[in-house]
């Protein structure tokens, strides 16, 4: 699974960090998920999106091996 | 009814797959084991433990260890979890087929040696459950720390 999470972190002007500290995780997991090394849970990618202000569906995005 | 049983049920399962200790303790079972290597070590040179003596030891070191394992991390996420959901795997699956192989080897072999040597005696090795527990215990830590490592570059 795909996602625009380093995209929209640029737009807003926000680090990992800040990321991590907003929605109550570590630096490492934002890392990791931002790498694709991870796939988040469903309240943790909607925290996301919600932080970014849009859909899950515009954050992440599946693959064709998904 | 049924469904508020399974609820109820699920809930308590779900509570102790959960449960953490703080995370300090992670601390104090990495020293705890610390101490007591030292102390077998010591104990080498002061004049070899007695059976009671080192069973009481090893019991502890297994205590410490799993005092280390289920402690939180500093933060602990949902990341955190579901790689220390996957360190207890690979700590069961290796210590399962270290408890196969290791007997396997040591008659593999004990053959060869008793062929060459013309003993004709085999002895059948047993791990104790010392070890495997042992084993399954460093396993986990080091494959959890491997892992968070490996993910959080």
């Amino acid at each position: 699974m795909l996602n625009r999470i380093k995209i929209e972190r640029a737009e807003l002007n926000i680090t990992q960090e800040d990321l991590a500290k907003k929605i109550g995780v570590s630096r490492q997991t934002i890392n990791s998920i931002e790498k694709s090394r991870y796939v988040p849970s469903t309240i943790l990618a909607l925290k996301i999106s919600d932080l970014f202000g849009k859909s899950v569906n515009e954050i992440f995005l599946l693959e064709e091996t998904d | 009814m049924a469904s508020k049983a399974h609820d109820d049920e699920y809930n308590r399962i779900y509570r102790i797959l959960n449960f953490r200790l703080p995370h300090g303790t992670k601390r104090l079972g990495l020293m705890g084991v610390i101490l007591i290597f030292l102390v077998l070590l010591g104990s080498k040179f002061m004049g070899t433990p007695t059976l009671l003596q080192k069973d009481v030891l090893r019991s502890l070191i297994l205590f410490f260890l799993l005092l280390a394992s289920l402690s939180k991390d500093e933060l602990e996420d949902e990341y955190n979890r579901q790689i220390r959901y996957h360190s207890f795997v690979i700590a069961f699956v290796v210590a399962v087929a270290y408890s196969i192989l290791i007997p396997l080897i040591a008659i593999v072999l004990d053959l060869a040696i008793t062929k060459i040597m013309g003993d004709g005696s085999v002895n059948f090795y047993e791990i104790s459950a010392f070890e495997v527990l042992f084993s399954m215990l460093g396993i986990q830590l080091l494959s959890f720390e491997t892992l968070k490592r490996l993910g959080r570059a």
